[in-house]
């Protein structure tokens, strides 16, 4: 009897093995999103790139970090909607540039200023090539910001192309103020504005 | 003779009277008598505020559908709503439950996507925005104070 079970404890973990969700290269979503944050939490709390001379190495660590997790071109399609395919190839990298750029902008100096937050992995959710990963990030007041991170696979990886805070979607707000621009005067005034945001 | 005419002027009034009364309650009932007329998309909130079926489904601040159910399905809201059939609705389209303003009614916000990919009917919109829970704000502002 014992023996049998013996025997049976190695067949049962290989047919769990052998059954089990594929972990690809990519991971799964949720591996994906952690990977980059622990990168960018290590860039931001790593005490050599704290002075001021090394800031602008930083800032550069932390996109090239952001940019292998992002799918920049889904996001820029996702916000413009409607607009997006009365754009020529050349206007459409040129958004694809300026919303990058944007989203660095606002966002980097929150991330810079990061001091000891913790991440929780609360969910994940995958259905087809889409998932969403439900993450809460502890400050050190307690206070807990749920953010949700929507991912969909590009070949083997996860990419963002979209985050909720708090339950407000940032595409969903950049495509409402991007259409009212559009609307109101035109393409060329967004693309002004974005740059001129950009480049202040 | 004359009494005959006016018993059937007095019919037709009550008739007529009648028929109006029921053309009022199926409109302000929101009663479809012919069916929808438009076909059915389906999204999952992890809140649906309390929106009730016959609620406007709304594109741009204009009024586009209703509302056909709200209903629980794994611990979320599956909100199914009905779409005119000549109004497509793109795959990448956000849906978000909004509030009349502060305290008003709730209605379902559509914002059209820019994807290629056009909902079938019966499709789900995949990208949802819950209604912003002003309490739990408040409340996340005030203990996160202390």
């Amino acid at each position: 009897m014992t023996f049998r079970r013996l025997m049976m404890t190695p067949i049962f973990f290989f047919i769990l093995l052998f059954f089990s969700p594929v972990v690809s290269f990519g991971g799964t979503p949720t591996e994906s999103v952690k990977d980059t944050t622990d990168k960018i939490i290590a860039i931001v709390s790593d005490p050599v790139l704290k002075t001021p001379e090394k800031k602008e190495e930083k800032a550069r660590l932390i996109r090239a970090a952001v940019d292998e997790r992002f799918n920049w071109k889904e996001m820029s399609r996702r916000t413009l909607a409607r607009h997006w395919a009365k754009r020529t190839d050349q206007e459409k990298k040129e958004f694809i540039d300026l919303f990058g750029k944007l989203l660095e902008r606002t966002y980097l100096e929150r991330v810079e200023g990061y001091s000891g937050e913790k991440v929780l992995y609360i969910n994940e959710v995958v259905d087809g090539k889409y998932g969403i990963v439900s993450v809460k990030i502890v400050t050190e007041k307690d206070t807990e910001i749920s953010v949700r991170y929507k991912v969909k696979k590009k070949g083997e990886n996860w990419l963002v192309y979209d985050i909720s805070i708090e339950g407000v979607s940032l595409i969903n707000n950049y495509r409402k103020q991007f259409n009212s621009i559009i609307v109101r005067s035109s393409y060329k005034e967004l693309v002004g504005k974005l740059r001129e945001k950009v480049g202040k | 003779m004359k009494k005959f005419d006016l018993e059937l002027a007095v019919g037709f009034f009550l008739i007529i009277g009648i028929g109006c009364l029921g053309y009022l309650s199926v409109k302000l009932g929101g009663m479809d008598f012919l069916g929808s007329q438009g076909y059915e998309l389906e999204a999952f909130f992890s809140n649906s505020g309390g929106l009730k079926s016959g609620s406007a489904v709304v594109i741009a601040g204009v009024d586009v559908g209703r509302v056909k159910g709200v209903i629980l399905d794994n611990y979320e809201a599956r909100v199914s709503m009905d779409i005119p059939h000549d109004l497509k609705i793109q795959e990448d389209a956000i849906v978000s439950i909004k509030t009349r303003g502060l305290i008003g009614e709730k209605y379902v916000e559509i914002t059209p996507g820019g994807s290629e990919e056009i909902l079938k009917p019966g499709g789900r919109i995949r990208e949802t925005q819950s209604p912003i829970d002003l309490e739990e704000l408040i409340s996340n502002y005030v203990f996160g104070k202390i």
